[in-house]
């Protein structure tokens, strides 16, 4: 058991190297020295605490989204609609924190929650297709995202368009700011929320009869189905419950950062969650790890991007490729299988 | 009345041909790896690779088809990359398309900013696009009716003929009806000596050219740039169109045409004065809404009649039906 796992780990390690020399030919391809990016992205990332704080925030909306995603890959769901849930929480949270006067705490709860049920609404119509018809929520959930992004713009711009700013909203009370950690860095409470979500949700698949039976239906829903568990109403949820976590990492950002929403106002973490997910092979505390990897190329990339000719998209395609090599790893193990033998993704 | 004559006219209908031919050009491509049984979310990716390098081979040659011509060999290694992954490797589909587009994405931001120095956008540098074709007598044969088939890009036509190509390539062809079997029955087709392998990199290779050519018309078709992300989630909507018309050609066309017509539409809206937002947001809702009224209508009745008669045989709890992977 215990040698898997350690062959499994190394392997992810080994597939996150292949995947740096990859970026490093790229990186010399783009007419940079490897070398010097690596040590901006380091500078970047871990230069001095305001540098470390800056990797945490930019860590706490991947690890909330990654818990989102992992919830979903465990329960055999993709749900690559993390980023539309992101920005519908995000604006749920908004709308909550300008529109409403609440006594400080309660007000920043009830955006939360507000933010959460926005998520959760958001991904309830592919979720439902999904365990009645079967419909590829792969795709549907995708097709969302690029609804939300619009829809969020036009909530934004059209309806609540704050007087003379452009393209954003009033800005919300201090009643609902999640409370800074540093008095020199925006980091909040946010990180703790994560933390606390993916060691929560880890608890709850490894203790509770309820996540060994996601699991299960992730892994093989048919011996799930004679086991007795409702594998439909079980994905249904599993899918709600991902979406309920990304709407929560909309609410974060908006209150913890931002303090208001606006158009674009956290591009990519949905996606950059979901990666970090499928790295951590769907564990939330191995998310932890992937989860403040990743925000460290991301941290890291704002000075690349002052630093070097760059650009710092460049860690993007850094990300891609260790996902492509980890993807590819499947190899050692089932060399000389049948091809024709089990197909694990079909619509 | 006069509204809805400004709205849908002549115009429009050229204007839906215009729009339509990336789409299907893209889904057709899908077509090829749908049949052959791989789930190729990939496809958003490898369009987008194909417009940017488009872009770049006609500012290198000058010349709009060497551009095309780049566009398709960037989209065939994006191809050649996912089928090694998935066919080869035995890796996910859907991780592997997911990164593949990731990587697309990101890497021509890198390459725009790289090579031009630029983000957002490459526009001028001599990209030369694609010229239109007029076809001679339609003047004269259709009247104001004429531009319905003449004057778009030549890729424009090569959609529109590639579905009855593809129609007789699936129904006459040798390697056609292997992709066919492979998909569908693969120990069939391995117990028939087939190599499966082969067919699928066949078909995904296959693929690559055709969304190549769809991210080519992106690009150099009738507007003459390169931006962010432009390929917009088309690609996306092709796996939509996929998956309820099962990849077969004439069908793949239905769902194209009420897209490009969604597409265009939408943008007559736009200069009506609706919000742009709200507008841009229809193609999507018109692709969501297909795939679920559709999957909603394709649910598979025979499993569900087996299903009923076992529930009654073992009375089971009605709601615990297994789940089947083939809607």
């Amino acid at each position: 058991m215990m040698s898997d796992r350690l062959r499994a780990f190394s392997g992810q390690i080994i597939a996150v190297g292949v995947a740096l020399l990859l970026g490093a030919i790229i990186i010399l391809l783009v007419g940079e020295s490897p070398v010097h990016v690596l040590m901006t992205l380091l500078r970047g990332a871990f230069g001095d605490q305001e540098k470390i704080a800056g990797t945490l925030l930019q860590t706490t909306p991947i690890l909330i989204c990654g818990v989102a995603a992992c919830i979903g890959l465990r329960g055999g769901m993709f749900n690559v609609g993390i980023e539309g849930q992101l920005f519908l929480g995000g604006f749920a949270a908004a709308w909550v924190g300008f529109s409403f006067s609440l006594p400080a705490g309660i007000h920043m709860l009830a955006a939360l929650a507000l933010a959460v049920v926005a998520g959760a609404a958001w991904v309830a119509i592919p979720a439902f297709f999904r365990a009645r018809y079967n419909t590829n929520e792969v795709v549907s959930t995708i097709l969302s995202n690029y609804i939300a992004v619009l829809l969020t713009s036009y909530f934004t711009i059209f309806l609540f368009k704050r007087p003379g700013g452009w393209s954003e909203t009033p800005p919300i009370l201090a009643t609902a700011y999640l409370p800074e950690i540093f008095s020199f860095s925006r980091l909040n409470w946010g990180l703790f929320i994560g933390l606390a979500l993916a060691i929560g949700v880890a608890l709850v698949f490894r203790y509770t009869s309820w996540g060994y039976g996601v699991t299960i239906v992730g892994s093989a829903p048919k011996f799930a189905e004679y086991g007795g568990v409702n594998v439909k109403r079980q994905g249904f949820v599993v899918l709600l419950l991902s979406g309920a976590v990304g709407g929560l990492a909309g609410g974060v950002e908006t209150l913890g950062v931002h303090h208001r929403f606006m158009e674009g106002f956290a591009p990519g973490f949905g996606f950059d969650g979901l990666i970090a997910a499928l790295l951590a092979n769907g564990s939330p505390v191995a998310t932890i790890v992937t989860a403040l990897f990743f925000g460290a190329l991301r941290s890291g990339s704002l000075l690349l991007e002052v630093d070097t000719s760059a650009s710092r998209e460049i860690i993007t395609v850094i990300q891609a490729l260790i996902i492509l090599s980890v993807s590819a790893q499947v190899l050692i193990k089932r060399r000389g299988d049948s091809q024709a033998g089990e197909r694990r993704w079909k619509f | 009345m006069e509204i809805l004559d400004k709205l849908i006219n002549v115009a429009l209908i050229a204007a839906t041909l215009r729009t339509t031919a990336p789409i299907l050009l893209v889904a057709l491509g899908g077509s090829f790896t749908t049949k052959a049984g791989i789930f190729n979310i990939g496809l958003e990716g490898q369009m987008l690779a194909g417009a940017f390098f488009a872009v770049i081979g006609s500012i290198w040659t000058g010349s709009a088809f060497a551009g095309v011509a780049c566009g398709v060999a960037a989209a065939l290694a994006f191809a050649l990359a996912f089928a090694v992954l998935v066919v080869t490797f035995r890796a996910n589909e859907v991780v592997v398309g997911l990164a593949l587009n990731i990587l697309a994405g990101g890497m021509t931001i890198s390459l725009m900013k790289a090579i031009f120095g630029t983000r957002g956008s490459i526009v001028g540098h001599g990209i030369v696009g694609l010229p239109k074709v007029q076809i001679p007598g339609a003047q004269a044969l259709l009247g104001s009716w004429a531009p319905l088939i003449s004057g778009f890009t030549p890729i424009v036509y090569v959609a529109f003929i590639a579905v009855p190509l593809l129609v007789l390539f699936y129904n006459r062809t040798r390697l056609g009806l292997y992709i066919r079997v492979v998909g569908e029955k693969p120990e069939a087709a391995e117990a028939l000596g087939i190599s499966i392998t082969r067919v699928r990199y066949t078909a995904s290779l296959l693929c690559g050219l055709l969304a190549g050519l769809a991210g080519a018309h992106l690009s150099l078709g009738y507007i003459t740039m390169f931006t962010e992300n432009m390929s917009s989630g088309r690609g996306f909507m092709a796996v939509a169109i996929l998956i309820f018309s099962n990849g077969d050609p004439l069908k793949v066309l239905a769902g194209c045409l009420l897209f490009g017509f969604a597409d265009a539409f939408s943008l007559r809206l736009q200069t009506f004065g609706f919000p742009s937002y709200l507008v841009l947001t229809v193609p999507y809702v018109v692709a969501l809404t297909a795939l679920f009224a559709l999957s909603y209508r394709a649910r598979p009745k025979i499993i569900k009649e087996t299903l009923a008669s076992m529930q009654k045989l073992l009375s089971v709890d009605r709601n615990s039906a297994p789940v089947d992977k083939n809607p």
